[in-house]
């Protein structure tokens, strides 16, 4: 647990106290004076930049109820801030708590204001505190940090009236179902036991005249009375107060009870009637803060430094696992690596052993049977100009007016060229330009012998020609590319009907021949 | 928040800062050391089951040679493994004249280069190269030609693909006599096969 510094300040004393590990390790005690306040700078000095809670328990304190209408966010924050200026214009310890919601119809909220309206009570304490940076994390009133002791006592009581002596006086706290209600402080000199016990009585009597007349109790209710009894010396006037008010239950809390059910040593005890409400602060402090905003500013700061830090360490952590995580996979699959390696070296030297009864080879066994089966497949597929020639032949033989002049053949991806045959084309240069399938190509150049002018008759040899070689089943495609006599509609068409063909004519003509590819 | 209170955290912030980086460096750093450790991991767990596989099929591997290795011996002697072998080009070319009686071939042999159409045959590391031999030679007749392609294949001096032939009739004027009657020009690829390095075997 994180350490408090937690100061008591009332108009006699203030009472420090450091709070480490769940409790309250130190208490001093220190007078209002100016050898105090020294004496209180000094302890200061010894815990620099500690979280500081104060406390006051003073006559100048002030509470009110009010019902304010239901509000939410900075609707409310204005309405409660305008009450609180109109309240207390004279200080600015003040606070607004929420205590609820009203049970009548419009069901408004119902707001605890308390001030300490004497604000130079503190002035001289909190400078000191503030002159060496520790952060302010809050201002209390003594009351309102005395209603945590109903939860560590669990008192069950509906209308409960705390009782307790102070060295500036009686103070007496009321809850109602367990919610502060009124505190006084009175000012008096309890004198000796005899007169203390009447002065007891008075005090709870004009109390409970205070509250009827508030119209928070009437004298009828019961009314439960506690009475802190820190030094075990109040026996004789909580006897007196049950028997002079029978229609209320005094109880007694003495010193080991106190120190029992909250925890505090009988030392602490006895050095100050504040250790037990510095007790219940250090614990938990209540939602009633007076600090303003510009005295909390170095706690806000303290507390953004710690949840800065904090997320430090917690990115630290995170880091520190996701990096150990990560090493030990690495860890855990090197020690895998290196097992298959030894594995890997186990194989390759059983094979190796294996190896040495192979028989001598140039190169691996898949190089071998690769090399044989690719040099098996190019004679396998080789292709020659003979298939064509048996076409032709087969056809010549029932076209005899035909006169083969030229053959030009190709096996390649791309078919013979009509222009380029005169001479062998020039081969591609680039690996890139043989992507498809090869075929055989043929490109025939030839005439029809003897031609006596009959360019219709030589057209239909070369036509029929043509349609012998197409009815072969390995020709893919015949294309006549030249005529003796171009009749294509598209083209123009000249020459003399006095020519006489038969002193010099020809027929010549062009055909493609395309076979198709291998299976 | 305003400027007094980042000049109040300035300090906590560089720590964050500074924790946050190292975090980082710490987590990038190690996240880069399990990757290579899984990479690894992965390479060796590649090479031993081509170990594995390997052994598997050492027996196997032992046929495969015992059943190719003379065909490839004969393959590296005609001069279709390694380097080629121009000179038994040539050698077969004038036999292959004179077996098919022609009246003398031109040849013109073109620099070496990739196989253009080796991917028909999935080669795999070995590298298949080819050198264009433009041959011209005359014929009796057409038959000739077939005759003499069969001959310089039986020469032994290789394996070449045809490629493409011109084949072009000489105007003799009608006179019958023992001459060239048709003009041939063909493009022959001389293929050889170059076994890579890596593939060859380890022997102890």
């Amino acid at each position: 647990m994180a350490d408090k510094l937690l100061i008591g300040i009332s108009a006699q004393t203030v009472t420090a106290a450091h709070w480490r590990g769940g409790k309250i390790v130190e208490c001093l005690t220190f007078a209002n004076d100016e050898g105090g306040q020294a004496d209180f700078k000094d302890f200061l000095d010894r815990s620099a930049d500690t979280p500081t809670h104060i406390m006051v328990g003073a006559v100048e304190e002030d509470y009110r109820f009010e019902t304010l209408p239901h509000a939410y966010g900075s609707d409310r924050a204005d309405m409660v801030g305008r009450k609180l200026k109109q309240h207390y214009r004279n200080t600015t310890y003040m606070a607004a708590t929420l205590l609820g919601r009203d049970t009548g119809k419009r069901r408004d909220d119902r707001y605890l204001f308390s001030a300490l309206t004497n604000p130079d009570l503190i002035a001289d304490w909190l400078q000191a505190v503030a002159a060496r940076g520790m952060p302010i994390a809050g201002i209390y009133l003594l009351p309102v940090v005395g209603a945590g002791l109903l939860d560590k006592l669990d008192v069950k009581a509906t209308n409960l009236l705390l009782v307790a002596q102070h060295a500036t006086g009686l103070r007496l706290t009321f809850f109602r179902d367990r919610q502060f209600r009124l505190s006084r402080l009175t000012r008096g000199d309890s004198g000796r036991p005899e007169n203390r016990t009447r002065y007891f009585s008075e005090e709870i009597s004009n109390t409970r005249l205070y509250l009827h007349a508030l119209r928070t109790m009437t004298l009828d209710e019961h009314l439960t009375v506690l009475l802190i009894d820190r030094g075990d010396e109040l026996q004789e006037e909580a006897a007196g107060v049950a028997r002079e008010n029978p229609s209320l239950d005094c109880v007694r809390l003495g010193r080991s009870e106190l120190a029992g059910r909250l925890g505090i040593n009988n030392e602490l005890l006895e050095a100050s009637p504040y250790a037990i409400y510095l007790h219940l602060l250090g614990l938990k402090a209540p939602l009633s803060n007076l600090a303003p905003a510009s005295t909390m500013v170095g706690y806000k700061r303290f507390q953004a430094r710690r949840a800065i830090y904090a997320a430090c360490g917690a990115l630290s952590v995170a880091a520190a696992v996701w990096t150990g995580t990560n090493l030990y996979q690495s860890v855990m699959l090197s020690g895998d690596t290196e097992y298959a390696a030894r594995q890997t070296a186990l194989l390759s030297s059983q094979y190796q052993e294996i190896t040495r009864q192979f028989p001598q080879a140039p190169t691996s066994a898949e190089n071998l049977k690769k090399t044989v089966e690719i040099a098996q497949r190019l004679r396998a597929t080789a292709h020659t100009p003979q298939k064509v020639m048996a076409l032709l032949g087969r056809a010549l033989e029932v076209s005899p007016a035909i006169v083969i002049r030229e053959l030009g053949w190709k096996y390649g991806v791309t078919e013979i060229e009509a222009e380029g045959a005169r001479t062998l084309e020039a081969a591609p240069s680039a690996p890139g330009g043989a992507a498809g399938q090869r075929k055989e190509s043929a490109l025939i150049d030839g005439e029809v012998r003897p031609f006596r002018g009959d360019y219709r008759s030589a057209i239909i040899t070369i036509n029929g020609f043509a349609d012998r070689l197409a009815e072969e089943p390995e020709v893919s495609e015949v294309k006549v590319v030249k005529l003796p006599l171009n009749v294509n509609p598209a083209l123009s068409l000249s020459g003399n009907t006095l020519d006489n063909p038969e002193q010099g004519g020809t027929a010549e003509f062009k055909l493609l021949l395309v076979i198709k590819p291998p299976k | 928040m305003n400027q007094a209170d980042l000049q109040a955290l300035r300090n906590p912030l560089l720590v964050v800062a500074g924790v946050a980086l190292l975090g980082a460096l710490a987590v990038y750093s190690s996240g880069r050391l399990m990757i290579a450790a899984r990479q690894q991991l992965a390479q060796q767990q590649l090479q031993l089951k081509d170990a594995r596989t390997r052994l598997q099929k050492s027996g196997e591997e032992k046929d495969i040679i015992v059943r190719y290795l003379d065909s490839f011996r004969q393959l590296e002697r005609n001069g279709f493994v390694g380097d080629e072998q121009r000179i038994n080009w040539l050698d077969g070319l004038r036999l292959a004249n004179q077996q098919a009686d022609l009246f003398g071939v031109d040849y013109q042999i073109g620099a070496q280069r990739p196989y253009l159409h080796a991917a028909e045959f999935s080669p795999g590391p070995l590298a298949l190269n080819q050198s264009v031999m433009r041959v011209r030679f005359r014929l009796l007749h057409e038959g000739d030609l077939d005759r003499f392609l069969v001959s310089l294949a039986r020469q032994g001096a290789g394996i070449f693909a045809i490629d493409q032939c011109l084949l072009r009739r000489i105007d003799t004027r009608g006179v019958i006599r023992y001459q060239p009657n048709v003009n041939a020009e063909c493009d022959l690829s001389w293929i050889t096969v170059r076994v890579s390095a890596s593939g060859e075997q380890k022997k102890p």
